[in-house]
């Protein structure tokens, strides 16, 4: 069980809210959301990988 | 003590999504999947175990391992099916949730015909012609 994937995920969703107010308070509302995009982008990734194992997994035990 | 580990786990991730919802509803998804795949997996592991006892019964029953692997199968897609549908609700999205859960149950039905044909055919030898 490795609970670092779940505060990694978190700490990017931190990140990239902060990225998110500085960006709009600086007044370059196109780039927030780039860091937005980003954020959800890499979180992504992360989130598919295990989503794999866990499909690979589920195939190994129930024979699907 | 695992439990422990299991609801300290889920706890974790319920209050970092939480915490994500006001600021970033999109990773607040990606936070609470993970937490739900990182539990699944874990429970996975363990059903391992069991379904082995299963079929080592199975083979000293001598009941056929079709019937037996198909059971598993309607298991898996019950399980992974369930575990979409509630994230898919979770976001809101009912609708889709509800067209998983519909496919879940055809799939199903399509692994279990054989055998209902076989109960069938088995009745029908049965009865006097």
């Amino acid at each position: 069980m490795n609970i670092e994937l779940i505060f990694q995920i978190a700490g990017i969703g931190i990140l990239t809210a902060i990225f998110h107010t500085i960006l709009k308070q600086a007044g370059k509302e196109e780039y927030s959301f780039i860091a937005t995009l980003a954020g959800v982008s890499i979180a992504l990734m992360m989130v598919i990988q295990l989503l794999a194992e866990l499909l690979d997994q589920v195939q190994g035990v129930f024979f699907l | 003590m695992e439990i422990l580990q299991v609801v300290g786990i889920g706890l974790t991730g319920t209050i970092l999504t939480v915490f994500l919802k006001e600021s970033n509803k999109e990773v607040a998804v990606f936070v609470s999947l993970a937490t739900g795949l990182v539990l699944f997996i874990f429970a996975l592991s363990k059903i391992g175990d069991v379904l082995d006892v299963l079929q080592e019964l199975a083979r000293r029953a001598q009941i056929n391992l079709f019937y037996l692997t198909t059971v598993l199968k309607i298991m898996g897609i019950a399980y992974l099916a369930e575990f979409g549908a509630q994230i898919c609700k979770d976001t809101g999205e009912g609708a889709i949730a509800t067209k998983i859960e519909l496919a879940a149950k055809i799939l199903v039905m399509v692994l279990a015909l054989p055998i209902i044909m076989a109960i069938l055919e088995s009745v029908l030898r049965l009865l006097p012609s």
